[in-house]
């Protein structure tokens, strides 16, 4: 997949992207469209890699763009272009996540002969591998990796995918969620140290 | 700095999110001490392995979410499409194209479909139809109100320039479920080219899904749309009448049929809910062919509680 604007991470607005924002802001469609396929495959990215499901991400990109469409004449480039749509689509991300909590606690995980199995678990579908005790481990490991992700609190799976997977930075991030970088760091903190905790002798 | 302090730092220095004057301190501390070096490599072998655990989206995806973007901005077709045909012409291109070529089942309710939103535009649409050609100058027009499809150009018998075309205004119309033309024009836009037209009225008439044409049209796209998100509504409007057997029967055709794991998934939990002794082929049949390991599991639970056979003979 390629690179999108968002690609370069803390990077300053180009001059290109600042004249499709302002273009689009007074309602040229096609500078819109190109302000689109700017950031959206690093929307998309984030969307699937929070939410797993290709429907829920598909949902976060419409929503998010839409909005981004409605009310773009009110940037003010007060702050980077990157930051506003990231604040658009984490508070989307944000909801599903919170949404998602509620779900899985309704949702009955099924008991098995061999223990509890998560309909989820089966969605993404291993590789085939020749070594059968290394995709045994692999798979364990994927199922741990799962859980502790799942264990995280909706703040702390963002914060910890917008630094991890995404590669911002704690004050970006901290913008971006409307908190401070003290706070993000200590987001991190929290994160790191569940994931360790649940992935035990795995790491 | 202590060891206790030092852990407390590890994660921040691995991304790189420590002032300098700390970061240089952490190192001299993990230069020194093994146990905190140790530390350092298991926070080190977790990234790594979190790396593997990245989700990719399907390369499909992304031409999707901007058609439908654009398809939503533009409340028609997306614009790489077919620019100039107007929403209207739209409209009977997707409803000629849902009418041919589909199963018995089909073909009813979207010629109902049809029916209605004849009904429906000559209801609210005074001065009647919307090919009507009244008169308008270019000058009268609202570019944002009115769509024109050109049919054709050519000279005329005094040496002018004749263009015919197709004019259709758009109305908005607000009202409840509960009004009947309301729901015939959502049963209409569940039909429509656009997945999130189709989708958000396949939303709006889950409140009505126990009306028999609500229902219809719902089974309808839950066994027959294209697109996944529209299904799932469609699913989910359903659920409360998982019990009624052309629901399940349904059901049991999608559960064989549909390519997406997580309806198949919604689909068999609901089927085993209400389990019967006439769904054991059926039953058996998703087992020969199911790959999803959730849906084989549920299914296998089912025919054991119903005393069959997990395999046919």
């Amino acid at each position: 997949m390629g690179q999108d604007a968002a690609g370069a991470v803390g990077a300053r607005l180009s001059p290109q992207i600042d004249s499709l924002i302002r273009a689009a802001q007074r309602g040229d469609h096609d500078a819109f469209e190109q302000l689109v396929r700017a950031y959206d495959q690093s929307v998309l990215r984030l969307a699937m890699n929070l939410l797993r499901s290709p429907e829920d991400a598909r949902d976060v990109y419409q929503e998010a763009f839409l909005r981004v469409y409605r009310n773009l004449h009110a940037f003010r480039f007060d702050c980077s272009f990157h930051t506003w749509l990231y604040r658009i689509v984490t508070n989307i991300c944000l909801d599903q996540l919170r949404k998602r909590k509620v779900r899985k606690e309704e949702s009955a995980v099924m008991e098995t002969a061999e223990g509890p199995i998560d309909r989820m678990d089966s969605v993404e579908e291993d590789g085939v591998d020749s070594n059968p005790e290394r995709t045994m481990w692999n798979r364990q490991l994927k199922q741990r990796i799962d859980t502790a992700l799942e264990d995280l609190t909706p703040r702390e799976r963002m914060v910890f995918e917008l630094r991890h997977y995404q590669g911002l930075r704690l004050r970006n991030i901290g913008e971006m969620l409307g908190t401070s970088e003290e706070a993000a760091k200590n987001c991190l903190f929290r994160a790191t140290q569940k994931m360790r905790s649940v992935l035990g002798d795995f790491v | 700095m202590t060891c206790d302090s030092v852990s407390k730092l590890i994660p921040l220095y691995y991304y790189g999110e420590l002032m300098p004057e700390d970061e240089d301190r952490v190192e001299a501390h993990l230069h020194e001490c093994g146990a905190c070096a140790r530390e350092m490599d298991r926070q080190r072998s977790m990234a790594v392995a979190l790396d593997h655990r990245h989700a990719e989206y399907p390369a499909v995806l992304l031409d999707d979410c901007r058609a439908d973007l654009m398809a939503a901005i533009h409340g028609g077709a997306p614009r790489s499409g077919k620019p100039g045909k107007s929403a209207w012409t739209l409209f009977l291109d997707a409803m000629a194209e849902s009418l041919a070529g589909l199963g018995r089942f089909r073909q009813p309710v979207a010629a109902a479909a049809l029916i209605a939103v004849g009904f429906v535009v000559a209801k609210y649409t005074p001065g009647g139809l919307p090919f009507a050609n009244r008169g308008y100058s270019a000058a009268s027009m609202a570019p944002e109100d009115v769509f024109a499809t050109i049919r054709s150009v050519q000279p005329d018998s005094a040496g002018h320039v004749q263009i015919s075309y197709d004019e259709t205004r758009r109305r908005v119309i607000s009202g409840n479920t509960d009004d009947l033309n309301i729901r015939k024009l959502l049963l209409a836009a569940a039909h429509e080219q656009n997945p999130e037209v189709r989708a958000e009225s396949v939303d709006f008439l889950k409140s009505r899904a126990a009306s028999i044409d609500v229902r219809d049209s719902l089974l309808n796209e839950l066994a027959y749309d294209s697109n996944a998100r529209v299904r799932l509504k469609a699913l989910e409007a359903l659920k409360p009448l998982a019990a009624d057997p052309d629901v399940r029967k349904t059901l049991a055709q999608v559960l064989l049929t549909d390519d997406n794991q997580k309806i198949r998934m919604q689909v068999v939990d609901l089927l085993v809910a209400h389990r019967d002794d006439s769904m054991v082929g059926m039953l058996q049949n998703v087992m020969q062919r199911e790959d999803n390991n959730y849906v084989r599991l549920k299914c296998e639970k089912a025919l054991k509680e119903l005393n069959a056979s997990v395999g046919t003979f």
